[in-house]
């Protein structure tokens, strides 16, 4: 089954889908097909007008453009998938490099769809971390 | 067979005993027409999808706790990403911030095949708006 990640380009997270038998939809692979097939200059930072429009689906033109611009990416990721993993709370997804009004539009977009999710916490130490991949592991093998 | 390139992060926990010299031994020593490349969190592994996807089962079955992956979107030595040639370099913080997790993962994934059972986190509640009154109104 296609599941769908958050943070979209996690290490941790796309190695456990993959792990546990199912394909992580990432952003590393939206932004490879811009490299390989659109000639763009620095994928993701430069788009094409195409990829304003699917942003427009997404967020409103009053919404930033760096929000529409990344859910220009992720929002046909999520109609793809068929499960999603939100990992809360990442240190890294803090401040205006993390966006956190594009993290709450991705929530917002899974819940929306209603397809079968989970959120687990970031692992901080040893035993967030046994929660956190015990959590991901009894999700994944279910969705089989 | 596909074609389609692949090219895949290789990081190793910083708990392991492996180097990433070690790493990059072994994927030579499984003979694939694949490009190999160094680095200091372990090493970039570039070829056709098939291929890199053999070489990871490998690695996995090696090394099942150790060594973490990931695809990389762009190409190993890309001008626009390449320390070698001044790219930028977006991302390695989040990968410095994951790797310093991976202990704690790795030791969540053995307790995991073990079947240990684990303690669900506390579900974050809401900040009473009584106690932040409080607070907002307290005098030193």
């Amino acid at each position: 089954m296609k599941v769908f990640i958050d943070p979209p380009n996690s290490l941790i997270l796309f190695d456990l889908v993959e792990r546990f038998g199912h394909e992580p939809l990432s952003s590393m692979a939206a932004i490879q097909n811009k490299i390989d097939n659109v000639e763009v200059d620095m994928p993701p930072m430069n788009l094409t007008l195409e990829d304003v429009i699917k942003g427009l689906k997404y967020a409103g033109v009053e919404v930033p453009s760096g929000v529409r611009g990344r859910l220009s990416l992720w929002g046909p990721m999520i109609e793809e998938a068929d499960a999603a993993i939100i990992m809360l709370d990442p240190p890294f997804n803090f401040g205006c490099v993390g966006c956190e009004r594009s993290n709450e539009m991705v929530k917002y977009l899974i819940k929306r769809r209603g397809i079968p999710s989970i959120s687990v916490n970031y692992p901080n130490n040893e035993e967030e971390a046994k929660a956190t991949v015990g959590q991901i592991k009894e999700f994944l093998e279910g969705l089989k | 067979m596909s074609e389609e390139r692949e090219t895949r992060i290789f990081m190793i926990s910083p708990e392991s005993m492996i180097t990433p010299d070690q790493l990059v031994r072994t994927i030579h020593a499984m003979g694939k027409e694949v490009t190999v490349k160094e680095t200091c969190y372990g090493c970039l592994v570039e070829g056709s999808r098939d291929l890199v996807k053999d070489i990871l089962a490998e690695v996995r079955k090696k090394h099942p706790y150790e060594i973490f992956s990931k695809v990389r979107a762009y190409p190993a030595g890309d001008p626009r990403r390449c320390r070698a040639q001044h790219g930028t370099r977006p991302g390695y913080a989040q990968l410095e911030a994951e790797w310093q997790a991976l202990p704690w993962v790795q030791n969540g994934l053995m307790c995991a095949d073990k079947g240990e059972k684990y303690k669900l986190p506390e579900e974050k509640k809401q900040f009473s708006a009584e106690k932040f009154k409080k607070i907002c109104e307290a005098k030193e």
